[in-house]
């Protein structure tokens, strides 16, 4: 699993489920704290379609944490401050790169449920999509019409 | 007269700071900070925006501290934000891929991904709803929480840009990319002409009310004529770090709503016409700032006589912090250089009042 997904997974699981993973892991080792949980700023960098270039919209705070077991290191970068996620998802990754991490099959089944409830909001907002009916049999092509005008 | 230091007050700076308390004691109920950033999130977001800090629950606090003033909420929020350092620099955001919520164009009806109303007042009665005092907010949560598990499952199928097949069509004007590092302003005050980052930086941090009231102008009269949203979309992007120990692998740190909007123009391209585009986005759901600022954009790269054209005069008038500060400190002790006017005054009118 690479880190993007696991971070996802991660990052959208309640703070308990990760915790609990992470307890898992502390009952065989003793990781070190080499960065401790705290805040910081991600500036955030966007590309407008218009002239296809690159600003900056604006900054988000993030908590960060690094930490080490057996001289393999573990990080995590996650928006806002909730400095106790940030440490046991930074364990977790540590445990990944040692090769010590066990949870995969937890991770899948959370992610299972995170797309669920995902695709049920989706379903939400696909509810408002507008049906038009033209009420003119000859109406022209949209894009047509447009240059017309 | 002479130059006369003065100093007290400070008694009467600290019972005022404690009588802000006082207007906020009228009732015994308080305001969670999670309800006002779950029903007051609007106001949160603009707050953001303004702020240039995506921080919802920081942006309910301040809000809360401040009584709900918004020039208040920006201030904290921005002082807050210079406490910390900034580790990190998002990888670019792909917000054509964003999960969305509400997409509509003023253009075409018919729009690859459809046309997704999602959540808005537009189609609301501005009817005061006198329910809502008497509303079971637990209720409410409920009722939705049971509507959405109810829901069959819908894949979130990213919707390609309205604007796309106007370029394919040789009607817009196809750039490549510009990977040129962005100027961030603040770090760096904007020179003008400003490059196209600082341009949308600053507009994207900008007071709503000022850059909806500056587009308003250009759509009177003082400006380019009546534009058409393109393509306006709110919706959720991810936001991804590089991880510090693989350049190949990134860190999801997390997702944020935005608003983007396209506007489009006709231009002259020598001996014909051609489109052109504007752009705007903003944290949160505040589609009329967005409109706003897509509708400056292209203000702005028109040129003209305008003053929603004039790229100083746009970009250095519009920031919250800077414009309620300037005008704020109006009301604070002038005394010398108000006795100074008053000295002037007084010799152009002669001496008979001393």
């Amino acid at each position: 699993m690479d880190k993007k997904r696991l971070t996802k997974i991660l990052a959208r699981a309640d703070r308990r489920e990760v915790a609990a993973m992470s307890a898992e892991i502390l009952k065989t080792c003793r990781p070190v704290i080499l960065k401790e949980p705290g805040k910081t700023l991600a500036m955030i960098k966007m590309r407008e379609p218009v002239k296809q270039s690159l600003f900056y919209i604006g900054e988000v705070i993030v908590c960060e944490a690094s930490v080490e077991i057996d001289g393999a290191r573990g990080i995590a970068v996650l928006m806002g401050d909730d400095a106790e996620k940030t440490l046991d998802m930074a364990i977790i990754d540590a445990a990944v790169n040692k090769g010590l991490f066990e949870g995969e099959s937890k991770l899948l089944e959370l992610e299972r449920e995170q797309n669920a409830e995902i695709m049920r909001e989706n379903a939400l907002f696909l509810k408002t999509m507008v049906n038009f009916e033209s009420m003119d049999g000859e109406a022209p092509n949209d894009l047509n019409a447009f240059k017309k005008a | 007269m002479a130059y006369v230091a003065v100093s007290g007050g400070r008694e009467a700076i600290e019972e005022s700071i404690r009588l802000l308390d006082y207007h906020k004691s009228g009732t015994d109920k308080d305001i969670e900070i999670e309800a006002i950033e779950n029903k007051l999130s609007l106001l949160v977001d603009r707050v953001m925006s303004e702020a240039g800090l995506y921080a919802k629950t920081y942006a309910a606090l301040a809000l809360k501290q401040c009584e709900g003033c918004v020039e208040e909420a920006v201030f904290l929020l921005r002082a807050y934000r210079s406490t910390l350092t900034r580790n990190y620099y998002t990888n670019e955001v792909d917000t054509e891929g964003m999960r969305i919520v509400r997409r509509v164009s003023a253009a075409f009806k018919d729009i690859v991904g459809g046309q997704i109303l999602g959540a808005t007042y537009d189609y609301t009665h501005r009817l005061i709803d006198f329910r809502i005092g008497e509303e079971i907010f637990e209720d409410a949560r409920k009722n939705m929480q049971a509507l959405l598990a109810a829901q069959t499952p819908e894949p979130v199928a990213p919707c390609p840009r309205v604007s796309d097949g106007l370029r394919k069509e040789g009607l817009l004007d196809v750039c490549a990319k510009n990977d040129q590092k962005p100027l961030d302003v603040t770090m760096n005050a904007p020179v003008f002409p400003a490059e196209r980052s600082a341009r949308l930086q600053t507009l994207a941090r900008a007071d709503t009310g000022f850059v909806s009231g500056l587009a308003y102008s250009s759509l009177r009269g003082f400006g380019q004529a009546h534009p058409t949203v393109g393509e306006l979309r709110c919706g959720y992007a991810e936001l991804c770090v590089p991880y510090l120990f693989d350049e190949n692998e990134s860190v999801y740190i997390g997702e944020i709503l935005l608003t983007e909007v396209e506007c489009f123009n006709a231009a002259d391209d020598t001996d014909r016409l051609k489109l052109t585009a504007g752009y705007g986005a903003v944290f949160g759901r505040n589609e009329n700032k967005a409109i706003a600022m897509a509708v400056l954009d292209r203000e702005l790269d028109a040129g003209g006589r305008y003053p929603a054209q004039n790229e100083e005069f746009v970009l250095t008038h519009g920031d919250s912090l800077e414009m309620n500060g300037f005008i704020s400190h109006l009301k604070l002790p002038h005394y010398v250089t108000f006795q100074s006017k008053l000295d002037a005054v007084r010799k152009t009118r002669g001496t008979e009042h001393e």
